[in-house]
């Protein structure tokens, strides 16, 4: 019997040059969970997007129950009975839950919608799947899981009956994780076929049943997820050994480097985004910061680098006031900083190398002298962390929109660790990038971390902050709500179960760790 | 390092291969309009070269787009608009005009004080919409527009009731003590030691552009200001002061006009020479050491299409019209980085076929 689908010796060319897409052969039986994985740029995404009808092959066949079939649009894909829920959603925020979910598929009731049709019909699907929704509430006002399960009961009402799910575990904290697994289990059960893209090798063994892995735009095999170690899952996606844990040292911690008292910090809108944040953070350790995105992570960070004003409260690197200052000032005092985006932030994309790695630095000698750029110091220098880091690139006068975005972070992560920092915020330090560049950056916060660095690590995984941190907190809705003095103590549930405001501890229980 | 080089080798011949397609057009179009087109093509084509006035034409016109044409360049490269050029051409020449006509000094010392408050005048020109975009986030492109209209006022107040004669049947001013008067060097011309400002000019942009540490902040600015600022760069200073060091350079492009060309001041001195800047900055990509090269080349298309005006059946509309072609080429960029797309894909595939399963990092 043929699989439910079966792509053959798919390319993908883009006009940019770049073959995303290598002669994939890829197949998928009815009612299995199949995931898909591979760094990032390996093709997974592509490859989906052509089956999706999103992006058209240079080459290739689909093949589906044994026909071959055309998809040119979304809507080829829909009525074939695929759905896709991508990385961003697309829902209409201020439409509710019922009106997103039968979008384009509206109940008519005399040329009307017919709402109250609309809300049944949702609580129906809803109850069927077990995806939890409220379906009177706006898109807008309910938090980033419900919006999946949205997506995902969309795609059930257009009559999809296979699911194409793009990284959705990215966005969701561990029990919203383990209840989307459980929803996926149950649509299986019923004659559902999902295909999943991850990049976590732990949620491929928790929940496929197949795992196809991509490298460099190729299928290097397709497994029984049964019969394979997560280290040979890794070894496929690299092409080389990888070390999954971090080896980390014991250090001492030594003094107070960072000492932040009662930060407050209310947005242009007013909306409060800091309230009354107080930690520390001490020499040789690395303090990190939990929670689900938009909890006030960003502004604490951005606060604390000098590219917003804080409302009140205070913050001190040795003793010396950080808050309210421009960021060269802040950048004086000892403080780098590794942005969470850095295509905003942290490279100038058209600049070259050399001129990314001295942004905070050009003004000072050796790289001015006498008033004048010392143009072939700059350029040496570059070069010289271009062997430290290595980044690869062919040399510092390159510009930084040649490299891959591993690559891209390793030029920021160059220029921030060799300022020889007091204080080095990383926010998001490994986002987007592939095993092997996070595994190298991980080894370099280790290294700082043993130099004596003060680090405050903010990410959005929550693997790294527990792997990575001396100690950890959680922040929920602008607050400190929880502090682990001992990471390796704590667990993922107990940390999900903060980050979601289920749990708080008491601000005086509190004090004492942080 | 071979690759930088091909690059450069395509963006010579895209250039090239422009031009050419404009001049073509240029030609096809006079073939419509003209009874003998190849005549008047050949007055525009080779006119700027027939006389030596005609050559010293080209050539003033050249060192004026030079200027302005540095002076845009600064501003696009911080990636800001400016339109302040024009204003600032005016103020320049009549600031110069001034200290040419009211003081008496030896000639040195006249001539610098003169191309001083000039330079001057165009700094503080340039600083007011710099500023202004810096601190109060007002637009540059609206406000360096009611800024020239401003200076152009102010010109042509200070010309019609200060510096025109009661007798003189023009609006225009006496001549400049000649102390104050740009030496001329090649007979039969008015091309001056105008000259050797503009060329300084080059160096100095190119200088101040890729070897200072704001030249650096500047570029970054341009880059990514966002970048820019959260590496510690005053972002809000690189602009002012860009547009401010900006209206220097079209200053002294007046300052050139009236002491160098027309030796008193006059009406109507620019007729919009502060865009063709744009033009000018635009055709050599920004990059200030090109920007000769593309006034001579732009200088030459006007000076040729005045003698064609001159000696043909040919109107001034025409050349006109191959201007604008050449500006549509040189921005439709679309068009040619569609091509290097396609070599860039033929070179994919190239890549696909040899293609080892290495390693990723």
């Amino acid at each position: 019997m043929s699989s439910l689908i079966e792509m053959r010796q798919i390319s993908k060319l883009y006009p940019n040059g770049v073959l995303a897409n290598d002669r994939v052969d890829f197949s998928v039986e009815r009612g299995e969970i199949h995931a898909l994985v591979g760094e990032n740029g390996a093709g997974k995404t592509t490859l989906m997007k052509i089956l999706y009808g999103m992006e058209a092959p240079t080459e290739g066949e689909i093949w589906l129950r044994g026909q071959r079939v055309h998809i040119r649009s979304p809507i080829d894909a829909i009525r074939q009975g695929i759905g896709m829920v991508h990385q961003n959603f697309m829902l209409i925020p201020s439409f509710t839950v019922a009106q997103n979910i039968v979008l384009g598929r509206e109940p008519l009731d005399r040329g009307l919608v017919n709402y109250t049709e609309a809300l049944r019909i949702t609580e129906q699907l809803s109850k069927e799947y077990g995806l939890k929704v409220e379906a009177d509430a706006t898109i807008d006002s309910i938090p980033v899981g419900m919006r999946q399960r949205v997506e995902i009961l969309k795609a059930l009402h257009w009559g999809a009956e296979i699911l194409i799910l793009d990284e959705p575990t990215a966005v969701l904290t561990p029990q919203e994780t383990r209840e989307l697994f459980t929803a996926i289990r149950k649509l299986t059960e019923r004659g559902k076929t999902v295909i999943f893209i991850t990049h976590k090798l732990r949620e491929v063994k928790e929940i496929s049943d197949r795992v196809t892995v991509m490298r460099n735009g190729r299928v290097m095999g397709t497994l029984k997820t049964a019969e394979a170690s997560e280290t040979q899952i890794a070894r496929m996606m690299v092409g080389r050994e990888v070390f999954m844990v971090v080896d980390k040292p014991t250090v001492q911690r030594g003094e107070v480097v960072l000492q932040v008292r009662d930060l407050t910090h209310i947005a242009e809108t007013g909306h409060v985004r800091l309230r009354n944040v107080s930690f520390n953070v001490y020499a040789g350790e690395i303090l990190g910061v939990a929670g689900v995105e938009g909890n006030g992570q960003t502004e604490l960070v951005e606060v604390l680098a000098g590219l917003r004003p804080a409302t009140f409260g205070t913050a001190m690197v040795d003793g010396q006031s950080l808050l309210n200052h421009t960021p060269r000032k802040v950048r004086e005092l000892g403080v780098s900083h590794i942005p969470e985006d850095r295509l905003t932030y942290g490279v100038a994309l058209d600049a070259n190398v050399a001129e990314n790695t001295v942004v905070d630095r050009y003004y000072r000698p050796p790289f001015t002298r006498n008033g004048f750029l010392s143009v072939g110091f700059i350029m040496e220098f570059g070069n010289g962390l271009i062997r430290q880091f290595s980044i690869m690139a062919p040399d510092a006068s390159v510009p930084v929109r040649a490299l891959s975005g591993g690559n891209m972070q390793k030029v920021v992560v160059a220029r921030e660790f060799s300022s020889q920092p007091r204080l080095l915020i990383a926010a998001q330090p490994t986002r987007g990038i592939d095993v092997g560049a996070t595994e190298f950056v991980h080894q370099q916060l280790i290294q700082k971390r043993s130099e004596g660095c003060a680090i405050l690590l903010v990410s959005a995984d929550l693997n790294e902050v527990m792997s990575l941190s001396d100690r950890i907190v959680v922040m929920y809705n602008g607050a400190i709500v929880g502090v682990f003095p001992d990471a390796q103590k704590v667990t993922e549930e107990e940390l999900g179960a903060y980050m979601l405001g289920l749990k708080k501890q008491d601000p005086t229980e509190m004090e004492a760790y942080l | 390092m071979k690759e930088r080089r091909k690059q450069e080798w395509f963006e010579f011949a895209r250039a090239v291969g422009t031009i050419l397609a404009a001049l073509l057009l240029g030609f096809i179009i006079t073939l419509f309009v003209s009874k003998e087109p190849i005549a008047a093509y050949r007055a525009f084509l080779l006119g700027p070269l027939t006389r030596i006035n005609r050559l010293g034409n080209w050539i003033e016109e050249s060192i004026t787009l030079t200027l302005v044409g540095l002076a845009i360049c600064l501003v696009f490269r911080a990636r800001q608009f400016s339109l302040a050029a024009e204003g600032q051409l005016y103020l320049g020449a009549l600031v110069s005009g001034l200290v040419g006509l009211y003081f008496q000094l030896p000639a040195l010392l006249h001539v610098s004080l003169a191309v001083i408050a000039a330079a001057l005048v165009g700094f503080l020109w340039g600083l007011i919409p710099g500023l202004l975009k810096a601190y109060l986030d007002a637009n540059e492109i609206v406000s360096t527009l009611m800024l020239n209209a401003i200076a152009i006022r102010i010109y042509n107040l200070i010309l019609t009731y200060r510096l025109k004669p009661p007798e003189a049947g023009y609006t225009v001013s006496r001549y400049f003590y000649p102390t104050a008067l740009l030496p001329r060097i090649v007979p039969e011309t008015r091309i001056t030691t105008a000259i050797f400002w503009a060329i300084a000019a080059v160096f100095i942009v190119y200088f101040l552009m890729y070897r200072t540490p704001f030249g650096y902040a500047l570029r970054m600015t341009g880059a990514n200001i966002r970048f820019a600022y959260y590496g510690g760069i005053n972002t809000k200073r690189v602009i002012y002061l860009t547009m401010a060091i900006s209206g220097i350079f079209a200053a002294l492009a007046g300052a050139h006009l009236s002491m160098g060309i027309h030796q008193r001041v006059i009406l109507n001195v620019s007729m919009g020479l502060g865009f063709e800047g744009i033009v000018v900055s635009l055709l050599a990509r920004n990059n200030p050491l090109l920007i000769p090269v593309t006034a001579l080349f732009y200088g030459y298309l006007r000076a040729g299409a005045d003698i064609m005006e001159r000696s043909s059946d040919v109107t001034r509309e025409l050349v006109m019209v191959i201007q604008a072609v050449i500006i549509l080429l040189v921005t439709a960029e679309g068009f040619l980085a569609f091509l290097q797309r396609q070599m860039r894909i033929r070179r994919g595939a190239e890549l696909a076929e040899g293609k080892e399963a290495g390693d990723v990092i």
